[in-house]
């Protein structure tokens, strides 16, 4: 595992222009440029605010200032899942032709995402703007909760890649169980409307966990619960680490499968 | 000292069982199929290279020679650490720039700058380096006038110069050249010659791969003939390439060469 994140660090001017590049490449030629970031939540955000809002009638204040917190930390996870699954082999020439720590092409999508993240965050705020919600101190937090999420999907990310090199349909199971996993998450219901019974399916998951910790810090403007949190980052690390076995057990033979 | 040293390389390949037609397992079907475990005897194996020994000393330039599927590539990509041997060592001395990699992360939406910039680094550059060698990758590539431009308007030579002249100025101690030179027209592809003619003064060591035999003769001091994995003959350059020009006479059924030119 160790070796992995010093063969990253060494590669960090390698990692920081893909990311720009990365970065650069979705914005180019397009005309809404970045917005697109914010424009699939966004959409999303008026299906599930005129579904819940308006046809089921459910009564939460500023639902869709509500729906948004949960909504943009759970497309950098998503994303970064569903493209950094293929990363490998998108990444082609560079694995089979230089030699190149295969590592780097998931970390790129994760962190590429991430900056499509803070990005859409001003855009956020403008939201919480308009709704005139406040927002409170409890925001310094953010980057701990950003931490623990880096941690948890650059875990999840590297396995899935390096599997998928070898089992090519690991990317199109995971289109279906992210959508079960999205619902299975608190996003666009409050945690606390769940019985008390299927409470555990939140803190069994560390998604679960972390989503509620943004509502908390931005929606509800009190600190998260840093037990919860703890234990969610043990788990990242955990998922990390064995994310990093797989991707060593299979990384050999990357050249001559992708 | 010497800068490759190949120890009992031998390089084999799985070959997936033919009655599964998709060219991948996936997950299901590892899944599905209970008897897999038996199954793995059926995967056939195909050795790419077989028992290699070699010793390049530095300084020295080591062509390669062979029909296709003969494992010259793979030799190539095993000296890069691109692939890894399936047993035996490699040992390698210096910094390896191999033209394997030509124009490898090269985006047709940025300029020649920024793919300079990016393939350089992937290359192993770094910024710095970059910087001071960037106006020598541009003149060498003669793409002044085109260096801001995105490289989709390239042509296709335009596009080779740029790669070529990047992965020569990565300052090598080991470069590794696959058959690059059949592209280009004939005026870079002096001045790649030149450039190789260069490399081999400065005393570097190379590895070149080629079909053209002509190049092999004029610029290697001894040369590898690959036949089907196996090292079939090492030596004098000319030699090597009559021993395997015949041997190729004779597969397309005429006489051998020597005999036919009497």
């Amino acid at each position: 595992m160790f070796s992995n994140i010093k063969e990253l660090y060494r590669c960090r001017v390698l990692i920081i222009s893909l990311v720009l590049r990365e970065v650069k490449l979705r914005y180019q030629g397009s005309v809404l440029g970045f917005f697109w970031t914010f424009l699939s939540p966004f959409l999303l955000m008026c299906v599930y605010t005129v579904v819940f809002s308006v046809f089921l009638r459910i009564n939460i204040e500023n639902y869709p200032v509500f729906l948004f917190c949960g909504l943009l930390p759970w497309a950098w996870f998503s994303t970064s899942i569903l493209d950094g699954a293929d990363s490998i082999i998108r990444g082609g020439e560079l694995i089979t032709r230089v030699l190149f720590p295969p590592q780097v092409l998931p970390t790129v999508t994760v962190f590429s995402n991430l900056i499509n993240f803070v990005l859409s965050l001003p855009l956020l705020f403008i939201f919480f703007l308009l709704f005139k919600v406040k927002i409170g101190i409890s925001l310094i937090a953010l980057p701990v909760i950003m931490i623990v999420q880096a941690v948890f999907t650059m875990g999840v990310v590297l396995m899935v890649s390096a599997l998928n090199v070898h089992f090519r349909d690991v990317q199109h199971i995971l289109g279906n169980l992210i959508i079960m996993w999205f619902f299975a998450t608190p996003i666009i219901y409050p945690s606390a409307s769940i019985p008390e019974i299927f409470r555990f399916i939140i803190y069994v998951n560390p998604m679960g966990t972390l989503i509620k910790a943004y509502q908390d810090i931005l929606f509800y403007r009190h600190f998260p619960n840093w037990v919860l949190l703890g234990i969610a980052f043990c788990s990242g690390v955990v998922v990390f680490f064995f994310g990093n076995l797989i991707f060593n057990r299979y990384r050999e033979f990357f050249p001559e499968e992708v | 000292m010497a800068a490759i040293k190949l120890e009992n390389i031998s390089k084999i390949f799985p070959r997936r069982p033919l009655k599964i037609k998709r060219q991948y397992t996936t997950l299901k079907e590892t899944l599905l199929n209970f008897n897999w475990l038996r199954n793995r005897g059926e995967v056939r194996y195909v050795a790419a290279l077989k028992d290699i020994n070699l010793i390049v000393e530095k300084g020295e330039s080591i062509g390669i020679i062979g029909m296709n599927g003969s494992g010259k590539s793979t030799l190539l990509k095993l000296i890069a650490g691109i692939q890894h041997p399936t047993s035996g060592k490699v040992y390698i001395k210096g910094r390896v720039a191999s033209l394997i990699g030509v124009g490898v992360g090269f985006h047709p939406g940025f300029t020649g700058r920024e793919n300079i910039f990016i393939n350089g680094i992937i290359l192993g550059l770094s910024k710095k380096e970059i910087k001071r060698k960037f106006d020598d990758i541009v003149r060498f590539a003669e793409l002044e006038d085109y260096i801001d431009e995105p490289i989709r308007i390239y042509s296709d030579g335009m596009f080779m110069r740029l790669g070529f002249s990047i992965a020569t100025n990565v300052d090598p101690d080991i470069l590794l050249i696959d058959e690059i030179l059949a592209v280009g027209d004939e005026y870079f592809k002096h001045k790649c010659a030149e450039k190789i003619a260069e490399f081999r003064k400065q005393g570097k060591t190379m590895v070149i791969a080629s079909h053209n035999l002509g190049a092999i003769k004029r610029w290697c001091d001894r040369t590898i003939w690959l036949d089907g994995g196996i090292m079939r003959e090492t030596g004098i350059p000319g030699e090597v390439v009559k021993h395997y020009r015949n041997a190729i006479a004779e597969k397309e059924g005429k006489l051998p060469l020597v005999a036919a030119e009497r």
